[in-house]
C-alpha cells in the first residue's frame, strides 16, 4: 500500500531525537515533535512510517509520549486524515507500546517491514476486528460490499467503519457518482 | 554531648549473614526519627557485604540524618566493605558530609579497577540524567554477556523507576540508584545462575501522599500498605492523566517473567511482588520511596520459557 499514498519513514534509532536507546518521557517528547513535524509535511492523505527497528532499549514512559500521544492526536483528528503506522518486528520491546495504546483505548498499524502485512498493535474493541481484518483483505472494498461480507445493515457498517476511521486504523473515500448517492469506500492504511 | 547511636540489624547466621540490605538499616531508621540535632553515629561494622538496595538505603539515610544533625559519624569495618563503599562511590559523595575512621586518602590511592559488574552510587536530579545512567548499566550488563533482550529489560525497568524517583519524588537530594550484577543469585540463595539487583531510593513525599492527589484513591491511599499495591496496577497515577502510571506496572511484569521480584518501600509499607503474589507488611517509616528490583538470570542448563 505504501506505493499509493504518499508517505514518510522516520527512523527512529538514526534521528537526531532519538537513538538506540529510547528511555524517559523527555526523549519521547523530542521524538514525537520530530514525528509530528514530518507527518504535518505530508499531504492529505499521507502516511507516516514510525521505523523503531534499530531501537534497542524501550521504556514504557517513552512508548507512551512517543507513540501514545501521537496516536491520540492522530484519532483526535489534530492531523487530517494522515495516519501513523508502526514498523517493527514481533519483540519484547512492543509490549512498551501495547501497553500504553491500551492504556488509552487505542492502536495503531504495525508492520515488520514496509509493505509487509500489517498487524494490531493496542486495543480494538472485538466487534471491530473482523471489520478491520475484511478490508485489509480486500485492499479497498465499499461500504455496501462490506456490509454483505459481514452481514451487517448498511448503518451499522457504516458506523464500525467510522469508528476505525476515527481510530486512524483505515482510509476512507467518498464516492459521489455512486448510483443511489454518496457511498464510502475504505481500504487499509499500510 | 554525647552521640546518638543508630544500630543496625544484621543478620548472623544464614544466606543473608552479614550483608547490609534495606531491611538491616530498619532500627536506623526508627531510631533516625527521633534525631533533631546533637551527633549521631552509625555503626556500620557488623556488616561484611553491601547489597545495592542497602547502599541506596544507607545514602537515603545519612541524607536524612545530615539535614537533621549536627553531626554524622559512620564507623565501617576496615576491610572489604571500605573498598567496596570506595570503589562504589560512597566517600566521593558522603566523605566529606560525614565523619568515618576510614583514611579514603589511602583507599584511594590503592583503588582497583572498576570490575565492570557494577554501576557506582549515581546521585541524580533530573530526568536528563537518566539516559546516560541507562547506557552505562547497557554497557555493564553487554560486557557481562546479557543478551540485548534481558539488557532490555533490565534498562527499562531501571529507567521508569529512576523517572519515577526524580518526577514524583520532590526529594531534597534527588535520588540515589545503584546497580550490580552478580555471578550468582543473591535473592533467595537458591538455584544456580547470576541476578542482577536495582535499587532506588528517593527522599520524596511518598507513594501514598502522591496517590492522594488523585482523590479517585481516597479508598485505595488509607495506609501506605495499600498505596502501594495499588502503585503497581496499570494506570495508576497520582496526575490522573491518562497513559499515565503504566511504568510501574510494566516493570513487576518483567521482573517476574523473569523469575525475580519488584519490592517498594514508603512510608511504613514495604509490598514485594513475586510469581503471581504480592505480599505487604509493615515496617518502619522510610522517609521517602525505595525501589528494589531483582532479575535473575537462570544458568544456561535450565532453559528459561
Amino acid at each position: 500500500m505504501a506505493g499509493k499514498r504518499p508517505y514518510a519513514v522516520y527512523d527512529v534509532a538514526s534521528g537526531e531525537a532519538g537513538g538506540k536507546l529510547t528511555v524517559t518521557r523527555g526523549t519521547g517528547r523530542r521524538v514525537r515533535e520530530a514525528l509530528a513535524s514530518v507527518l504535518e509535511g505530508l499531504p492529505p492523505g499521507g502516511v507516516l512510517y514510525v521505523d523503531m527497528r534499530g531501537v534497542e532499549l524501550m521504556d514504557y514512559s517513552f512508548a507512551d509520549e512517543a507513540l501514545g500521544v501521537l496516536v491520540s492526536r492522530v484519532a483526535s483528528g489534530e492531523y487530517g486524515d494522515r495516519r501513523v503506522v508502526l514498523v517493527e518486528e514481533d519483540r519484547e520491546l512492543l509490549e512498551n507500546v501495547e501497553a500504553s495504546l491500551r492504556q488509552r483505548s487505542l492502536a495503531i498499524v504495525r508492520v515488520d517491514e514496509i509493505g509487509a502485512s500489517p498487524e494490531i498493535v493496542g486495543d480494538v474493541p472485538e466487534h471491530l476486528v473482523d471489520t478491520l481484518r475484511s478490508i485489509y483483505e480486500a485492499g479497498s472494498i465499499t461500504n455496501a460490499d462490506l456490509a454483505v461480507k459481514l452481514g451487517l445493515n448498511h448503518t451499522a457498517m457504516n458506523n464500525r467503519a467510522t469508528r476505525l476511521l476515527k481510530l486512524g486504523l483505515i482510509h476512507r473515500t467518498k464516492n459521489t457518482a455512486a448510483p443511489g448517492g454518496r457511498q464510502y469506500s475504505y481500504e487499509g492504511i499500510a | 554531648m554525647t552521640a546518638t547511636k543508630l544500630e543496625l540489624n544484621i543478620r548472623r547466621k544464614g544466606a543473608m549473614r552479614g550483608i547490609l540490605t534495606l531491611g538491616s538499616l530498619d532500627p536506623a531508621f526508627e531510631g533516625a526519627e527521633g534525631v533533631s540535632s546533637g551527633s549521631v553515629v552509625l555503626d556500620l561494622r557488623p556488616v561484611e557485604f553491601v547489597e545495592p538496595a542497602g547502599l541506596c538505603g544507607l545514602a537515603a539515610l545519612l541524607e536524612f540524618l545530615i539535614s537533621r544533625s549536627r553531626l554524622v559519624g559512620v564507623r565501617i569495618p576496615e576491610h572489604n566493605v571500605a573498598a567496596y563503599l570506595e570503589r562504589m562511590d560512597f566517600f566521593r559523595i558522603f566523605g566529606h558530609r560525614v565523619e568515618t575512621n576510614v583514611d579514603v586518602a589511602a583507599l584511594e590511592e590503592r583503588r582497583r579497577g572498576n570490575p565492570g559488574t557494577l554501576q557506582e552510587l549515581i546521585n541524580f536530579h533530573s530526568e536528563d540524567e537518566i539516559p546516560g545512567i541507562i547506557n552505562r548499566i547497557s554497557e555493564i550488563l553487554e560486557n557481562r554477556g546479557y543478551l540485548l533482550r534481558e539488557r532490555a529489560a533490565i534498562c527499562a525497568t531501571l529507567s521508569e523507576i529512576c523517572a519515577n524517583a526524580v518526577e514524583h519524588g520532590r526529594s531534597p537530594f534527588g535520588a540515589y540508584a545503584a546497580v550490580q550484577a552478580y555471578q550468582h543469585i543473591v535473592s533467595g540463595g537458591r538455584g544456580k545462575g547470576e541476578e542482577v539487583l536495582v535499587a532506588i531510593a528517593d527522599g520524596g513525599v511518598g507513594v501514598r501522599e502522591t496517590l492522594s492527589r488523585n482523590p479517585k484513591y481516597a479508598e485505595f491511599t488509607e495506609t501506605d500498605n495499600e498505596a502501594l499495591r495499588h502503585a503497581l496496577k496499570m494506570g495508576v497515577t497520582g496526575t490522573g492523566e491518562i497513559g499515565r502510571g503504566g511504568g510501574l506496572a510494566v516493570v513487576g511484569q518483567i521482573a517476574v517473567r523473569a523469575g525475580g521480584s519488584l519490592s517498594l518501600r514508603s512510608g511504613s509499607g514495604r509490598v514485594t511482588h513475586y510469581g503471581d503474589r504480592t505480599n505487604s507488611r509493615n515496617v518502619p517509616p522510610f522517609p521517602g520511596t525505595f525501589v528494589r528490583v531483582s532479575l535473575p538470570r537462570k544458568a544456561v542448563d535450565e532453559p528459561t520459557p
